[in-house]
């Protein structure tokens, strides 16, 4: 036996040791300096990985069609995986490939507590957990995993996650917006033994079943993540048997290693190596909503800073010195979480071929400051919308890489990134008069930011799920009391650029047949655009209100044949539903927490557009023309912000483009974009007064406040750029 | 390993190769030849003669000069405007135009779409010599104007492009 492979005598908590001490020792995972099988016989080595891919994928495939949640099913918001016996990602299947690491935490976590004694791992056991300072990223990522034995030696561990739609919180739905504390956020589940036998404890389906609205969810959800697992599990078993333990063990490894090297090697093809930095912000409006405790009683402006260092040898550092602190909301999150953000954008950017394991994760590194909003320093602290602060944090993320693959030439590979796509978490009385409780996973379909060669993606895109899709309107209808009166594009929601943004959609709903409806909303900044354009193109407006009609006249309306709202409508500044209905009208900024809804009201949600590229008076006249006869842009922006004039033709009504005015009107535009504006260094010398008198609203002062105070490094730089005086504080 | 020549690579950069042979590409291993081509192209389109040594952004390039001080890397736009050394950060040579009030915001962003200009502000970062936006900065008024890229020139032609980096005389 390779002394690479561990020895079976030793206990997981000696070989997980074993394996951190090598890599000390040799840079290489497990001390694999030789892919030594790889060279041997390449055939046999990747018919290997490519068998326990498929058996990912297959499990994957087996159990969406076991789970009775469409965020499941239609969706598919799950993940299966294979591990080393030291909770290492050796293979995943398609899905939320957020969980390469998080569910590493977990069993290594099990490991590192001495599950080996108590409560013992034992063959046909089953573990769950769903908490992030474990090893998850929020509260509805609640993953199980089981041993895999080979005779008596533990192999592997083959785990599945899922994001379940509900999970009990203090406001209904999965992603619990309401939570300030960890007490707040819904059932946890800690690293636990939830199963012997190959089956779920029932005392665990019990409590399942008390404690969420709607439990059919996660307990159908962990029956097909159960059965994945025994899928993948008794697959993996047979193919030992096939190929021999030994081979296993030692080629498993290698493909860790052979996934460190090649995410190395890949940033060296695709990068430069260099400093890279952005940012973006997010603003979190909940002061004096209802259901705040007065621990959280304050609206926020959260900074999220992010340096990129690429080394020579590829190794990426990526640092967030300078964000803010954690707060009493549910927007904090873990280094878990973080590792999660982190896989999610590397298997969309660069890693995303060959073997996508754990070995990428050696080949990069995080510092995340302890006490902010990435690495909060208590574990009571809530994490339930982690997603909020942790999306536009990596796609800050996929913006750097993104001006690498620019400069290096791969501009087709550019992509100004992605964006929060708000959830709809609702529950209440269903429209068959029980209890239920929902997330609105239709949020899988944003628009994605731009690419350097394309618009970008438009209502078809997240982050979290490169599966995206927004599922069936009539699959939605079944689960919640509401009926949509629309799904429609939202013009202007892409950040304008030479190559636009995708663009959102609205979703206009009618509550139908019920007298409750309690409707929160997350992952949605306020005030500020969470997000940003890139080399000239704009951010995506991305600071939407919620609008609400109580005791409409719809029912009229429809009576009497009269034009329906489907949508806010195309004119800004006045939306369809002030226009066509009547009733108590209201319109919320922040996240929606306000009093239930009931049959007859009306409720409007619009998603996120993603960021543009370019300047946008380079777009091409003909593109925009056709985007405004399609919906995507009004002709007002058409006219102000791509320059284009346009001409409309009643007799076809249709609109054309003036090519002459339009060179004449972009001519224009260049001269007076140098009539307007200033030298910057002249900028800096006026700001630079507003910065000494502290010249800010409170929530802007409370942001650089907290940002210097818990960061010496950006008071620095901040004091530095703004030539304050060293003795100078916010 | 995948070559192109260089018109499907300029076509490709450009948008407008047809999108199943972009796909192709994007989907094949990369073109480690790449690198050059690209330059190449860039330098067709520049309004200057100064070596291209590696593109920032759209329209913004870190050259060796060929005035003097002959070989000094700076930054320069498309249009031959000229920024200053490349490690200092090239939009402290721009122009700026900062969008902090109503009417300028719903110029782009009207009615439900606007944010809040004592919340944060648009700052576009123009050239002065021929009025191209070239970045756009979504931040809290306040917030330091950031420096997007430092790329590390010497080990990137050393290490990664096998390559010797035009030598550049000591500056002032």
């Amino acid at each position: 036996m390779n002394d690479a492979v561990e020895n079976k005598a030793k206990g997981l908590k000696e070989q997980l040791l074993e394996n951190d001490r090598k890599f000390q020792e040799t840079g290489c995972y497990a001390g694999i300096t030789e892919l030594k099988y790889r060279e041997e016989d390449p055939m046999r080595y990747e018919s290997l990985h490519t068998k326990l891919r498929s058996m990912s994928i297959a499990s994957r495939e087996m159990a969406r069609s076991i789970s009775a949640s469409p965020g499941v099913r239609e969706v598919g918001e799950m993940v299966v995986a294979l591990y080393t016996p030291e909770g290492d990602a050796i293979s995943l299947s398609t899905g939320i490939m957020v969980h390469v690491h998080t569910m590493s935490r977990f069993i290594k976590w099990m490991i590192q507590n001495g599950y080996e004694d108590s409560p013992g791992i034992c063959p046909g056991d089953v573990f769950a957990n769903n908490d992030a300072f474990i090893g998850t990223v929020q509260v509805p990522d609640v993953m199980v995993v089981i041993p895999i034995f080979h005779n008596d030696e533990l192999v592997g561990w083959a785990g599945t996650v899922a994001h379940e739609l509900e999970v009990g919180g203090i406001t209904p739905g999965g992603d619990v917006y309401l939570a300030q504390e960890r007490f707040t956020e819904g059932l946890f589940v800690c690293a636990e033994k939830v199963g012997e036998k190959d089956e779920l404890r029932r005392d665990y389906l019990i409590r399942l079943e008390r404690n969420l609205r709607m439990p059919i969810y996660w307990m159908f959800d962990d029956k097909a993540k159960l059965a994945a697992n025994l899928e993948l599990r008794d697959q993996v078993k047979e193919l030992i048997d096939d190929v021999g333990l030994d081979y296993y063990k030692r080629a498993t490894r290698e493909f860790i290693e052979e996934g460190r090297r090649a995410q190395l090697s890949k940033v060296q093809q695709l990068m430069v190596p260099g400093r890279y930095r952005g940012h973006t912000f997010y603003g979190h409006l909940t002061e004096g909503k209802p259901g705040i405790l007065p621990l959280g009683d304050e609206n926020l402006l959260y900074s999220i800073p992010l340096e990129l260092d690429v080394g020579g040898d590829g190794h990426m550092h990526l640092d967030f010195e300078g964000t803010g602190s954690w707060g009493y909301h549910s927007m904090n999150c873990t280094p878990a979480g973080m590792d999660g953000g982190l896989f999610v954008t590397l298997t969309q950017s660069m890693n995303f071929e060959g073997k996508v394991n754990d070995g990428a994760w050696l080949a990069t590194d995080m510092n995340l400051p302890s006490g902010t909003w990435t690495n909060p320093d208590r574990h009571t602290v809530a994490t339930a919308t982690s997603w909020a602060l942790l999306l536009p944090a990596f796609g800050i993320f996929q913006r750097l890489l993104s001006r690498g693959f620019v400069s290096r030439g791969f501009k087709e590979e550019a992509f100004v990134g992605q964006v929060n796509s708000p959830m709809v978490e609702m529950g209440g009385q269903s429209q068959y008069g029980s209890q239920f409780g929902m997330a609105m996973f239709e949020c899988s379909a944003a628009g994605s930011g731009a690419l350097g060669i394309k618009d970008g993606i438009d209502n078809g895109y997240v982050g979290w799920n490169p599966e995206s899709d927004m599922g069936n309107m009539e699959v939605w209808e079944q689960g919640i009391p509401m009926l949509y009166l629309g799904r429609s594009i939202a013009a202007d929601s892409g950040g304008p650029g030479s190559n636009r943004g995708g663009t959102a959609f609205t979703s206009l709903w009618l509550m139908h047949n019920t007298d409750e409806v309690t409707i929160a909303t997350s992952e949605h900044s306020s005030r500020v655009y969470d997000n940003a354009g890139m080399c000239g193109g704009y951010p995506a407006p991305t600071a939407h209100r919620h609008f609400t009609v109580r005791d409409s006249n719809i029912q009229q309306l429809i009576d009497e044949q009269k034009p329906l709202p489907h949508s806010l409508g195309k004119d800004p500044y006045t939306t369809d539903l002030a226009r066509l209905v009547e009733g108590e009208k209201k319109e919320v900024e922040g996240p929606h927490i306000d009093k239930p809804l009931q049959a007859g009201d009306l409720f409007a949600h619009s998603y996120n557009g993603g960021g543009g590229y370019g300047d946008p008076i380079e777009r091409d006249p003909l593109d925009v023309v056709r985007d405004v006869e399609n919906g995507y842009v009004t002709p007002e922006i058409a006219q102000r912000t791509h320059a284009v004039v346009l001409e409309h033709d009643e007799e076809c009504n249709a609109w054309r483009v003036n090519p002459e005015a339009t060179e004449a009107r972009r001519k224009e535009v260049r001269n007076s974009r140098l009539n307007k504006a200033m030298p910057v260094k002249d900028w800096i010398a006026s700001e630079r007064e507003r910065v000494l008198e502290k010249d800010f609203v409170t929530e802007v002062h409370k942001m650089y406040q907290d940002t210097m105070g818990i960061s010496g490094q950006f008071a620095k730089e901040f004091r530095e750029f703004w030539q304050l005086p060293e003795n100078f504080t916010m | 390993m995948a070559s192109y020549d260089k018109e499907i690579i300029r076509d490709l950069i450009d948008g407008t190769l047809p999108w199943q042979s972009t796909k192709s590409i994007m989907s094949q291993y990369k073109d480690d030849d790449r690198f050059f081509k690209y330059i190449d192209i860039l330098q067709e389109r520049v309004k200057f003669n100064d070596q291209i040594l590696l593109p920032i952004g759209e329209h913004l390039y870190i050259v060796a000069k060929k005035s003097e001080p002959q070989g000094e890397r700076v930054v320069k736009c498309g249009c031959d405007y000229e920024f200053g050394h490349y490690t200092n950060n090239w939009k402290l040579n721009a122009v700026i135009n900062v969008r902090d009030e109503e009417e300028e915001i719903a110029e782009i962003y009207p009615g439900r779409h606007s944010y809040d200009p004592d919340w944060m502000e648009i700052r576009e970062f123009i050239c002065p010599g021929c009025a191209t936006l070239l970045e756009v900065e979504a931040a809290a008024p306040g917030y330091p104007i950031v420096f997007d890229f430092l790329p590390y020139l010497e080990t990137f032609y050393r290490d990664w492009l096998g390559r010797e980096l035009p030598a550049e005389t000591t500056r002032d």
